[in-house]
């Protein structure tokens, strides 16, 4: 898989790099318009994470050429703007999701895996890791053929680990995962959530993937 | 008081007080001026008798015309003084009383002291006066009015750029870039106004967009480095060289950037809504939205325990859908937050108010300070950011609701009013 990082802010673009670096990524960068343009011209790439503000031009005036190159390039907006009509521009031009800064690299690494996961298995959406299969689409787990009875937030919660498998995601990730922003104040209580989801594949016989790191968050070990 | 109402008392008043002062005058100075008249004329009479007198050595016939008396009376011993001066007589075959001018002066005939007197009517002199009073008067009725009309019609039209452009500073709105109409006038004072005006609504909305780039870039410059922060501290937490100890301090570093975040969003929200960038307005049934956002916090809701009642019927608002969306996010998140564990939320949703009702330890809160920026009761953990309610005011500020805040024994409640 090849990501295109296109952000003018080096400290952020090491960052997604080192964190894409885990899963199976190819990741480039550009810091400023016109490498961003002669890049996308050059190459495709399976994803690109797309800034709005650059040196030498806007974000959306990359994401028009793209559509205007008839490029299938899957496009994820992360700007800092968080401006509604920014992101109803950009969604409109053809963009498939926006991120606002600041932002968990687990998020970002899970929305890219659903952006991918749209573009190359069509419409498949199935993932699987060892025995444990999601289905995407219909939103239903199963371990060895059997249907796991999941809560909502359960589902997600593995969705959100398969997409940043063994990597510390913090608690505070989670929450906002979950809960969105407008979760405020103590986030223990996602303890309850993930000890459930443990204890039920557990259940269904797979081994404790889930490890508590020193109670800044949690890891799915493989 | 209209300005209008001002001017006309105070006109009218000074020219009634000038008017009746003068018609005093007047009254005297014609009635004078007459009299004298009339005085003269007798004392041509009294001449006329001096003259008889001289040639004849005798006195005149008496005489009594309608307007004019002539007579004489021997007087003894006390000498007559002549002296002029206005009487009221009764006449005999008239019966009635009517002002004469009458002059006394002595003359002597063969040694006899006689009193003579002429006698005038002064009946053609009294209503010649009170003709020329009353045409005078009627005149000045006539002028008082048609002053009174001309100042109304007058200052009506002439104050009509002012009100004009008062009219239209009333309606004047930043957010939807509305200029001030000002309208042409030949009056000095009126440019100076609206020029005037025009400079200050343009310095206005100079910096309320110099404001909302200040904004925008402030979240920017803001939002970059936060992020940065965040990502630095995504990739350490991935050391397994961090001990335990490191990464508690690490915690404490993720909360506080999330309540920096949290904090620097709210007050962007909140300069937005000032600045009435929502202006998309959808049908949006509260009914249905209810439920969906009870859902999003069922977690919270379940990890105290708390009791839900929902009482409501089918209500669809006007409104923005995002600030809907946030208004019940904070009205739900305190009503879970500052709540007790196995406590009570009850919401009442009716035609024109939403109401939401739950128990809480929290003493009353104050009711001026409540929706005040960054309040917070003292015994509230720093868990907000002070920010929640002033979110809430300013949501129902922006679409014309009331939300009014009320404390029972140990249960808050909010109560929003739709207009």
């Amino acid at each position: 898989m090849k990501i295109l990082i296109i952000e003018d802010e080096k400290a952020l673009s090491e960052d997604i790099v080192a964190y894409l670096k885990g899963e199976e990524y190819i990741c480039e960068t550009a810091a400023d318009y016109n490498t961003a343009i002669e890049k996308t011209e050059l190459y495709d790439y399976d994803c690109i994470l797309l800034d709005l503000t650059l040196p030498g031009g806007s974000g959306l005036n990359v994401l028009k050429e793209l559509k205007a190159n008839k490029k299938l390039d899957g496009v994820l907006i992360i700007s800092a703007k968080n401006s509604l009509d920014d992101k109803i521009a950009g969604l409109k031009m053809g963009a498939d999701d926006y991120l606002a800064k600041p932002f968990h690299l687990s998020e970002l690494s899970a929305r890219i895996a659903a952006i991918i996961r749209r573009r190359i298995f069509g419409g498949t959406n199935v993932i699987a890791f060892n025995d444990i299969i999601i289905d995407t689409q219909a939103r239903v787990v199963s371990v060895n053929k059997l249907q796991l009875d999941l809560t909502r937030k359960e589902y997600e919660l593995l969705l959100y680990f398969f997409s940043n498998k063994g990597r510390v995601i913090s608690k505070n990730a989670i929450a906002e995962h979950l809960w969105g922003d407008e979760m405020n104040g103590n986030i223990d209580f996602i303890y309850t959530h993930i000890k459930n989801l443990r204890k039920k594949l557990q259940e269904a016989g797979e081994p404790d993937y889930i490890k508590s790191i020193y109670g800044i968050g949690y890891k799915f070990n493989y | 008081m209209k300005l209008l109402a001002r001017y006309n008392r105070v006109n009218i008043l000074t020219t009634v007080v000038v008017l009746l002062f003068s018609s005093v005058f007047y009254y005297i100075m014609i009635r004078s001026v007459l009299v004298d008249q009339l005085d003269k004329d007798i004392e041509i009479e009294e001449q006329e008798i001096k003259d008889y007198i001289k040639a004849n050595n005798t006195l005149p016939k008496a005489s009594h015309y309608e307007n004019q008396e002539i007579g004489f009376k021997l007087t003894s011993d006390s000498p007559i003084q002549r002296r002029f001066k206005s009487k009221d007589i009764f006449f005999n075959n008239s019966s009635e009383y009517r002002s004469v001018r009458k002059l006394v002066f002595p003359v002597t005939v063969a040694g006899h002291t006689y009193a003579a007197y002429v006698l005038k009517s002064q009946e053609q002199t009294e209503d010649l006066i009170s003709m020329i009073l009353l045409i005078t008067f009627s005149v000045v009725m006539l002028l008082l009015l048609i002053l009174f009309l001309a100042n109304r019609f007058l200052l009506n039209k002439l104050w009509q750029p002012f009100y004009f452009t008062l009219q239209h500073l009333k309606q004047f709105n930043l957010s939807n870039k509305g200029m001030v109409k000002l309208q042409d006038t030949s009056i000095n004072e009126f440019i100076e106004l609206n020029q005037s005006v025009k400079i200050m609504s343009d310095r206005v909305k100079q910096d309320y967009e110099s404001l909302k780039n200040f904004t925008e870039n402030a979240s920017h410059e803001m939002q970059t480095p936060l992020a940065i922060i965040n990502s630095r501290l995504d990739v350490l937490i991935q050391d397994d060289k961090i001990s335990e100890h490191q990464m508690q301090q690490l915690q404490g570093i993720y909360d506080a950037l999330d309540r920096l975040s949290k904090l620097n969003q709210s007050l962007l929200l909140l300069t937005k809504i000032e600045n009435n960038q929502f202006t998309q307005i959808e049908q949006i049934p509260l009914h249905n939205l209810i439920p969906e956002k009870f859902r999003q916090f069922e977690e919270l809701i379940a990890e105290k325990q708390l009791a839900v009642t929902i009482d409501m019927q089918p209500v669809t608002i006007q409104c923005n859908k995002q600030l809907v969306d946030v208004l019940f996010s904070n009205l739900l998140n305190n009503a879970i937050r500052y709540n007790y564990p196995n406590g009570f939320i009850r919401l009442y949703l009716t035609n024109n108010s939403l109401q939401i009702v739950n128990s809480s330890l929290l003493p009353g809160l104050d009711e001026q300070k409540i929706f005040q920026r960054f309040y917070r009761h003292t015994d509230t953990k720093a868990e907000g950011n002070g920010l929640g309610l002033s979110i809430i005011k300013q949501i129902c500020d922006a679409f014309g609701y009331k939300v009014n805040y009320g404390f029972k024994e140990d249960t808050h409640s909010f109560k929003i009013l739709f207009a």
